[in-house]
């Protein structure tokens, strides 16, 4: 398992963080250090184990097709200032 | 120390002002944050103002209990960090549905307390930007353990009665309580509403009661455990009356070996032995070898899988902070997040992108929710024999924020190998302080099965009384 | 020789539930940006998802028309990106076991296109700029739309035209009508279009809204494909942008830049039992759908199949022909429906769904044509009145003398008067001249206030002149 800097760099990059070259030199040799440790899970034998996606058995949590009270234009946009005119303002889509 | 309920007796009956008796606690927490930074924000007009209601209609099994609550967790109106810059101005539009049953009940949030930036880190010093890090209440130069260090820290300094909700996904609750000396319960999962709280790792993240007696984490288990409709992950079963439930009982402790080895220091294996002898249940060493072997990285490559598609979230748009909108989206997310994530919040979502990225997502994500399986399969084994399981809650006392700055990023995540079992397979544990070393307080961990918080409790209250 | 055209489609259907697919936000209302929005929908942190029960039984009432093999359980994932639209930068939404698997939808009796897979997921906000998208410098976004229930359809390739792919669209859109789970007026149909001529790779366009515009997106694909193979280009598979203004798609991206979805099963909501009993309830449900209409009224009812079929897109209009066949000849019936109806309604944009129908008074004027009390030109202009407003149809023909003027005694008659007042077109018609016959069944008709039929005015005259 192969964890260099152009996979550092694209991770980051999936994940929409910009990391500085410092950041990079620090985290290569951690990262490679924490996932040589973690990959020791490949020893476990789990041929015939289902996943456990939760710890306890949930199942079946709907709920019915009624509206209820939702916000108002001004308490949706009350948390920011990059609005206009009722709309949330984001960064360029291109 | 009065308890909780006898203090609520006397706001009851008025022989407590509970408008004084919050501006004192309220001073007292101004006073001690100054020097051991156990808040992030202290709401004081908002306590204010529920002193002032209940003292017009003293009503509520809590009435007027200062509470403090993990910064993660949503309070209405009040800014709420999870302990990171990137929320910075974050004021909720809602409750978390446990600051709601609060609320009715009477209790009086003082303030939210500082954490690891989203619950990352097992000693509160992994804070967000511009935040200092809580100071342990018995030593200034040791940590008070994490995430929810603030909540141990000022439950066991103040002198008032208090009590705090804190939160766990690999051992939160249990680690700072250990560290700081206090008793503290993780409930099983979604046996506490996540309604409002905000998300490290939806599988594993669990709200839980930190207090200064267990009575009085009893109650406050009571009040907020219960199924919540606003969260599909609440179990459905009856709520108990935990306060209630605090009586004898004959138990059977299975002593897990594994954590008594050389990662542990020696003479907290002794106090742990010691204790579990003197206590005269009926005990015997148990082994739970796949847990203790794997379940740090199974723990860790899950959380951190999870987390790094909760955090996505933050990137400058809707609440928290903000920057110029300049540049196409992925620059201006990346400038949002780079600038004001730190550094263990980057790491941890490096990893768990990494690991659930076509092409490693089967050996690590989804082998890890396999291995989990096995985990929970090896605790259930146990249950069928013992009612309780035992280990010290960590391996070490708190340490000194100079042996923190040494440690790698792997041997700070090692640090949860005895806790981060229970909290994967999602079963209730308790941290119960069973003497000191070196002057600082000693936790011995207690483990039951699903849903058998009232056995915890029973068998805590026993440990307690040992001399 | 011609290369093989294969066209699959990704259609993305918006259900028709009252609240969105995770909260408890209003699907309907509101259009002022940010009216309908709630902390889930807009991704506030502590927030939490509640899955839809009414959004799930109407997914699953698709795969069940569509012969689909049904998962027994219903688990979503989530598919992590960054987009403006995205509220918490990853999308709810279905991943390794679609709801439904396989199925079909029939084009005609021996062509069907394949579904690989129908599954549910959210929708995310939608954006709005300043100008064009190109040169806004910041995006608008409005949540209004976030979060609202989606059926995704994947087909097979089997598409090989854009006719098919219209075919196709049509019968799917009839489907969701039948199964009353889309609402035309108001819901959204979105499409990622997969469309190559061989030996070209696959080319993904993305994001086409509406039926029509997914049409245009095809055809003009075809046409640039066709144009780079007659140039002898190289292509790579890649995904393409539809401008619907400038009529013409753009590239978007090399599949070597494809995004890293990093899926994982959502741990924030539970798995649901798709159990027997709860299938057997839907099914029940069902309606009769299009297929069993046509079906019906060819083989039972004996009316003509072309009539059937086009009736059968439209559900409120094969149930009135249901009804109408009990009251008239059904032929008589399917023919004034699928002809005259569809024109009036047409022309007053209105669906038969959306009118307040009196259907009584239509069939009395049904009965009236089949009497051939009225003629079908009376007909014709009354039903066209009626749609715009309805009234009484007997009474209104007995109070304005509408009834036709069909007894041969009194059209022969007329007829006999128009050959005496015009000469000259009689002796036109004898020198073979066929319009001056039109001529004077024109006079006819005129005697008659068009309460005539021309056919047989005709025929009067043209043995009145033998």
């Amino acid at each position: 398992m192969k964890i260099d800097e152009s996979m550092l760099k694209h991770v980051a990059e999936v994940a929409r963080l910009k990391l500085t070259e410092a950041e990079i030199k620090k985290f290569l040799p951690e990262l490679k250090e924490v996932l040589d440790t973690f990959s020791k899970i490949s020893e476990v034998d789990t041929k015939n184990t289902t996943s456990s996606y939760q710890p306890v058995p949930l199942k079946n949590a709907l709920r019915e097709d009624k509206p209820k009270q939702c916000l108002t234009q001004e308490q949706a946009l009350s948390l920011t200032t990059h609005k206009k005119e009722g709309y949330f303002k984001g960064p360029k889509a291109v | 120390m009065p308890s909780v309920t006898t203090f609520v007796k006397k706001v009851h009956s008025g022989e407590i002002n509970v408008v004084e008796h919050t501006a004192k606690v309220l001073q007292e927490a101004k006073k001690l944050n100054r020097e051991y930074h156990y808040y992030n924000t202290i709401c004081e007009p908002l306590a204010k103002q529920q002193a002032r209601a209940i003292k017009k209609n003293p009503k509520g099994r809590l009435a007027g209990v200062p509470v403090s609550v993990k910064d993660a967790i949503c309070v209405q109106g009040v800014e709420s960090t999870a302990g990171s810059k990137i929320l910075k101005g974050y004021k909720p539009l809602f409750d978390a549905t446990v600051i709601q049953r609060l609320k009715k009940e009477g209790a009086i949030i003082i303030g939210k307390t500082a954490q690891d930036a989203f619950g990352f880190g097992s000693f509160s010093t992994n804070v967000g930007l511009d935040m200092k890090a809580p100071i342990n209440p018995l030593d200034p130069t040791r940590a008070c353990g994490g995430s929810s260090g603030g909540s141990a820290g000022i439950t066991q300094l103040t002198q008032y009665p208090h009590l705090s909700l804190g939160e766990s996904t690999g051992g939160s609750i249990a680690a700072p309580a250990s560290f700081c000396g206090i008793p503290a319960l993780c409930p099983t999962y979604g046996k506490i509403s996540r309604y409002g709280l905000m998300d490290y790792a939806n599988s594993l993240d669990k709200i839980g009661p930190m207090g200064k007696t267990i009575e009085d984490i009893a109650l406050l288990l009571e009040i907020i455990a219960g199924h919540d409709p606003k969260d599909s992950t609440s179990l459905t079963s009856k709520t108990e009356s935990y306060s209630k439930s605090l009586t004898k009982a004959d138990h059977h402790i299975g002593i897990i070996k594994e954590t008594l080895g050389k990662g542990t220091d020696p003479k907290i294996k002794d106090m742990v032995l010691n204790t579990i002898d003197e206590s005269e249940i009926k005990h015997a060493s148990v082994s739970l070898p796949l847990t203790q072997k794997y379940g740090v990285s199974t723990y860790f490559l899950l959380a951190m899988a999870e987390a790094s598609t909760n955090l996505a979230k933050y990137c400058g748009m809707r609440y928290g902070k903000h920057e110029t909108l300049k540049g196409s989206f992925n620059e201006y997310f990346s400038k949002v997040r780079s600038h004001n994530l730190n550094e263990e919040s980057k790491r941890r979502i490096m990893i768990g992108t990494f690991a659930r990225m076509a092409g490693y997502r089967d050996a690590f994500y989804l082998k890890a929710t396999k291995i989990r399986t096995k985990i929970i399969e090896e605790y259930k084994k146990l249950f069928k024999t013992y009612d309780v399981l035992a280990s010290p809650t960590m391996p070490i006392i708190a340490p000194t924020f100079k042996e923190i700055e040494k440690l790698t990023p792997l041997q700070h995540y090692m640090m949860d190998t005895m806790t981060v079992g229970p909290n994967l397979a999602g079963l209730p544990h308790m941290n119960v302080t069973i003497g000191e070393k070196d002057g600082m307080p000693v936790g011995l961990l207690l483990i039951a099965d699903h849903e058998q918080e009232s056995t915890l409790l029973k068998a805590a209250k026993v440990i307690e009384n040992v001399e | 020789m011609s290369n093989e055209i294969l066209i699959g489609l990704e259609i993305h259907v918006q259900l028709n539930t009252a609240t969105k697919l995770f909260c408890s936000c209003a699907t309907q209302g509101s259009e002022d940006p940010n009216t309908r929005t709630c902390p889930t929908c807009l991704g506030m942190p502590g927030s939490k998802p509640i899955l839809n029960k009414a959004a799930v039984e109407k997914a699953l009432k698709l795969c069940l028309a569509a012969d689909c093999t049904i998962a027994p359980e219903l688990i979503f994932s989530r598919k992590s990106y960054f987009y403006p639209d995205m509220s918490k930068n990853y999308q709810i939404t279905q991943y390794e076991l679609p709801l439904g698997t396989g199925g079909s939808i029939k084009l005609a009796k021996d062509k069907s296109i394949s579904l690989i897979r129908i599954h549910m997921e959210e929708d995310p906000a939608s954006l709005a700029h300043l100008g064009s998208m190109e040169k806004s410098p910041y995006t608008l976004v409005d949540y209004n739309r976030s979060g609202n229930p989606l059926v995704e359809i994947v087909t097979k390739p089997d598409m090989h035209s854009s006719d098919e792919a219209r075919q196709f669209m049509k019968k799917l859109i009839t489907l969701l009508e039948y199964l009353e789970i889309f609402d035309i007026n108001s819901g959204i149909i979105k499409a990622d279009v997969n469309v190559n001529i061989k030996p070209y790779p696959r080319v993904e366009i993305k994001n086409v809204t509406g039926f029509k515009e997914i049409q245009r997106a095809i055809e003009y694909e075809l046409s640039r494909q066709k144009q780079e193979l007659k140039e002898k280009k190289k292509a790579t598979q890649h995904t393409r942008n539809w401008n619907s203004e400038k009529g013409i798609t753009t590239m978007l991206r090399s599949k070597e830049t494809e995004e890293e979805y990093g899926y994982i099963i959502d741990p924030d909501l539970t798995v649901t039992d798709i159990t027997d009993p709860m299938l057997q309830k839907l099914k029940a449900e069902l309606p009769e759908l299009a297929e069993e209409k046509i079906n019906k009224f060819t083989k039972t009812l004996n009316v003509a199949e072309d009539h059937a079929k086009i009736i059968s897109t439209d559900k409120a209009m094969a149930e009135l022909l249901e009804r109408a066949a009990k009251q008239v000849a059904p032929d008589l019936a399917a023919k004034w429906i699928r002809r005259e109806l569809n024109r009036v309604l047409n022309y007053n944009k209105k669906k038969l769904k959306d009118l307040d129908f009196d259907e009584e008074n239509f069939f009395k004027l049904l009965k009236l044509i089949e009497k051939k009390t009225i003629t079908d030109t009376t007909a014709q202009k009354l039903l066209e009145q009626f749609i715009v407003k309805p009234f009484d149809i007997a009474k209104y023909v007995k109070d304005k003398k509408l009834e036709a003027v069909s007894d041969s005694g009194s059209l022969e008659k007329f007829c006999q008067e128009a050959i005496k007042e015009n000469p000259d077109a009689v002796n036109d018609y004898k020198s073979g001249n066929e319009k001056a016959l039109h001529f004077l069944t024109g006079q006819v008709m005129r005697k008659t206030k068009g309460q005539a039929t021309p056919g047989e005015v005709n025929g009067i005259l043209v043995s009145l002149l033998k």
